[in-house]
């Protein structure tokens, strides 16, 4: 009960922020959407440890940060192949293991390596294997594994 | 001063964002295959709109919130996108085309 009035509130302050609007009639409204919101949602109880919040938020702001530099970076490295005349293209579909056992950190690694420059998955094995297709398979193969190990730390700090 | 310098970011990133976008659609005419022009559209493509939605704010009076919220919701649904597409398309058997080596062929 606690944790669905916690819920409620926060997603309330979110709806008004956004619509930044403090009449009677907006509050209700967003007190109504959001207790829509979370009877529709299944609740995921799960003891907060309040020494861990610190270092999670620090790698949470670090990992958003790599993520946007690595989403810059994509951008452009794309953007060459694209325009360049003679389209230097080696594709291939490698196999990249995980070390993620939840379905949230894989689906958040998964994430991550999509976003890395010249990567897209393609598949997840039943053991976490992610098959990743690749623009210029030479480049790539020996950074990713280290980059995705770094990422997934991260994570691991974010969702213990 | 402020505006001056408000109007400046919109600028370069009204251009940069028109110029991915372009990319993008260039990418999805030139590249070989669907998992390529994936990397085009899905990627690069929603580098240009998240500039183009930068550069909005910039200009007018709309709030930073919103635009930052839009933003995320991009940078998340864009990749997942591409993602479930090109899981779609190895499914009903679409292969990559020359490739280096296909991991994925062996299961």
């Amino acid at each position: 009960m606690y944790y669905f009035a916690r819920a409620v509130l926060l997603l309330t302050l979110m709806y008004l922020a956004l619509t930044s609007n403090l009449q009677a009639s907006n509050i209700v409204m967003g007190l109504l959407l959001s207790v829509g919101v979370m009877a529709l949602l299944r609740p995921q109880l799960r003891e907060a440890d309040g020494r861990r919040a610190g270092t999670a938020v620090l790698a949470l702001f670090r990992y958003i940060f790599v993520l946007i530099w690595d989403y810059i970076v994509s951008g452009i490295q794309v953007a060459r192949i694209v325009l360049s005349p003679t389209m230097p293209l080696h594709q291939a579909i490698i196999a990249i293991p995980s070390d993620c056992q939840s379905d949230l950190g894989l689906a958040l690694s998964a994430h991550a390596l999509t976003l890395t420059p010249g990567e897209m998955v393609v598949e997840i094995g039943d053991d976490g294997t992610m098959y990743t297709h690749v623009l210029d398979v030479e480049k790539v193969e020996t950074a990713v594994a280290a980059a995705q190990k770094q990422r997934e730390e991260l994570l691991e700090k974010i969702f213990p | 001063m402020m505006t001056t310098i408000l109007q400046v970011v919109a600028l370069v990133a009204i251009i940069l964002g028109t110029f991915f976008s372009v990319v993008g659609i260039v990418g999805m005419v030139r590249l070989p295959d669907v998992y390529a022009r994936l990397h085009a559209t899905g990627k690069v493509g929603v580098f240009g709109v998240v500039l183009l939605l930068i550069g909005a704010v910039a200009w007018t009076p709309l709030g930073w919130g919103r635009a930052l919220l839009l933003i995320v919701l991009l940078m998340v649904s864009g990749p997942v996108t591409a993602h479930a597409l090109a899981s779609a398309a190895y499914r009903i058997g679409l292969r990559v085309k020359e490739p280096v080596r296909d991991d994925l062929r062996e299961i």
